[in-house]
């Protein structure tokens, strides 16, 4: 195995930590929407929510590297350049994570000024690290790129997918410094700031992820390399002409021109014509090869993946990108349902299938049929549904009550929150994530399981 | 917009999408499984996404830039998944190096 490998494996195994530390995170805050009182002014909402999507970001990234790191010494045959640099940035990002997390329990917030925001809170969503924790993962990051880059150089081979994904991280690395700037008028900064979280998630995380299955699909399925770039090159090129534009769907309403109104919906709207594609590809891959594959669990989270894409990124997505109706959906726990499916189908179902399969191959695993990933995958999933679901209802609640009927005044907002529907809605929201969790943990036992409870099996007969 | 509207008009698009994501799974697991009636099956369910883009046209208070969208997009949703078929079926017994 190379050292890249090891590391790859150090970071899917963080990234698996992280989903815990999120899932918990995120428990914590369903909790506090049926009991605020909870930890009030020791640890409240608004940290645990920090926590949570913070967590979010930071797995998924971490899962996305390590697997890079896995794959890409297998593609071009060598040691990745400068893996010493990575290994040593691998330890400085945990260390990085870590602090932060403790900053965020322990001390959560400053008063309103440079310290603060090098050492506590950045103060932007999903970006809230401090400022040197920010600077830190730009280091992570540009090492990574040297590492991908150097190494395809230093071998002089190129490969389809490669050339996508170092042309993928140049816009990945540049958009993030969109975290830093500190700008004072609020349009101008939401501006700025959704090119990060939109291009991110909207754009270079969907070419990432695509670079990385296009590599499973062909340890998987044994698809070809001719297929599998062929195919990358169309959803490229297709999620990027809808993707890119359609960030103008999070200019509604911070202050940007009219023709945003448009530009917005419009682009958001094509988004899910590429998503059908996929459906498509999947149910072929599917079809060829009968459902059979030597790794079940990877195969059926991939399928996960295209199906939770489509419905939790496309039809959700559908329902509220329309201007007409994203003025009363925008900021209720409608988006919270839309944000956790999509996230769920493009991104998490998507490193949890890498991770069975880079399982398989690190541990030697001949098979890993189980009864605990089979139990992982449908609680997971029904979790997740049953969350989506309850936020969908509290949403629209929201947006019928507080916002049609209401006007979003305060009064509108806390009329929205008494009603039976809302509330509900809350609780099945927590009953669901509670089934999550233990979804995660049976997924945890059976990561840290595999292969390695294969082959205690026979080490047990063989006495008998 | 009143707050029935609201729900039914978002509804129907999420409706939309459904519909045509089932007609995509339907459509290609008739062709995968050669099962005629599966096949047909996708083709009522994308029968199903033109009713419901017919009524949001018809009965939305969208205005008539967005309902015309829609329209065209309903139409497109026929044709993504039989050309992707044919494109997935094109690279996969397609031997040039």
């Amino acid at each position: 195995m190379y050292r890249s490998q090891k590391l790859g494996l150090r970071y899917l195994t963080a990234a698996i930590v992280l989903f815990g530390v999120m899932t918990v995170a995120g428990l914590l805050s369903a909790y506090y929407y049926v009991d605020p009182s909870l930890f009030y002014g020791v640890f409240d909402f608004q940290m645990a929510k920090i926590l949570h999507i913070n967590t979010l970001i930071i797995w998924l990234l971490m899962g996305f590297i390590g697997a890079v790191y896995w794959f890409l010494p297998k593609e071009l045959g060598r040691e990745v350049a400068g893996i010493w640099l990575a290994e040593i940035l691998f330890w400085v990002f945990c260390a990085a994570v870590a602090v932060v997390a403790v900053v965020f329990v322990v001390v959560q917030y400053g008063t309103s000024d440079q310290f603060s925001m090098w050492f506590i809170n950045q103060g932007r969503k999903y970006v809230e690290a401090p400022r040197w924790a920010a600077v830190a993962i730009v280091a992570v990051v540009l090492t990574f790129v040297y590492n991908v880059t150097a190494t395809a150089w230093q071998s002089r081979k190129m490969t389809g997918i490669l050339w996508v994904l170092i042309l993928d991280l140049v816009p990945l690395t540049v958009l993030y410094l969109d975290a830093f700037p500190q700008i004072t008028n609020m349009s101008q900064d939401l501006y700025w700031w959704w090119w990060l979280v939109h291009m991110w998630v909207e754009a270079t995380w969907e070419v990432l992820i695509g670079c990385l299955m296009a590599w499973s699909l062909m340890e998987l399925l044994g698809t070809s390399r001719r297929i599998v770039e062929a195919w990358l090159y169309i959803e490229v090129m297709l999620v990027l002409g809808t993707g890119i534009l359609g960030l103008g769907h999070h200019y509604f309403w911070i202050g940007t021109p009219q023709y945003w109104l448009g530009i917005g919906g419009f682009f958001s709207a094509l988004e899910p014509l590429p998503l059908l594609g996929m459906v498509v590809h999947a149910v072929y891959d599917a079809g060829t090869h009968r459902m059979k594959t030597t790794n079940r669990p990877a195969f059926y989270w991939v399928m996960a993946e295209a199906f939770g894409n489509f419905i939790g990124g496309g039809m959700w997505g559908f329902m509220m990108t329309l201007p007409q109706i994203n003025l009363y959906s925008h900021g209720t726990q409608w988006t919270v349902s839309h944000g956790h499916f999509a996230f769920w189908g493009a991104y998490g179902c998507g490193v949890i299938a890498i991770v069975y399969l880079i399982l398989k191959q690190a541990r030697a695993a001949e098979d890993l049929d189980s009864r605990a990933w089979k139990w992982g995958f449908g609680l997971l999933n029904l979790g997740l549904l049953g969350m989506v679901g309850a936020l969908l209802i509290a949403g629209i609640t929201q947006a019928v009550y507080e916002r049609a009927e209401g006007g979003s005044t305060l009064q509108a907002f806390v009329v929205a929150s008494e009603n039976h529907w809302f509330q509900s809605g809350m609780y099945a929201r927590l009953v669901f994530g509670a089934l999550f969790t233990i979804g995660y943990l049976i997924l945890a036992y059976d990561l840290l399981t595999i292969g390695r409870r294969a082959a205690s099996i026979p080490a047990r007969v063989a006495p008998g | 917009m009143t707050h029935a509207s609201i729900f039914l008009t978002s509804a129907a698009l999420g409706l939309v999408v459904l519909t045509g994501g089932a007609y995509a799974v339907l459509y290609s697991a008739g062709l995968a499984r050669s099962s005629l009636r599966l096949e047909r099956a996708g083709y009522v369910c994308y029968g199903g996404q033109l009713l419901i883009v017919l009524a949001v046209c018809l009965a939305s208070p969208l205005g008539w830039l967005w309902k015309v969208f829609i329209a065209v997009s309903g139409v497109a949703y026929g044709f993504i998944p039989p050309v992707t078929w044919r494109l997935l079926d094109t690279l996969h017994h397609d031997r040039s190096p």
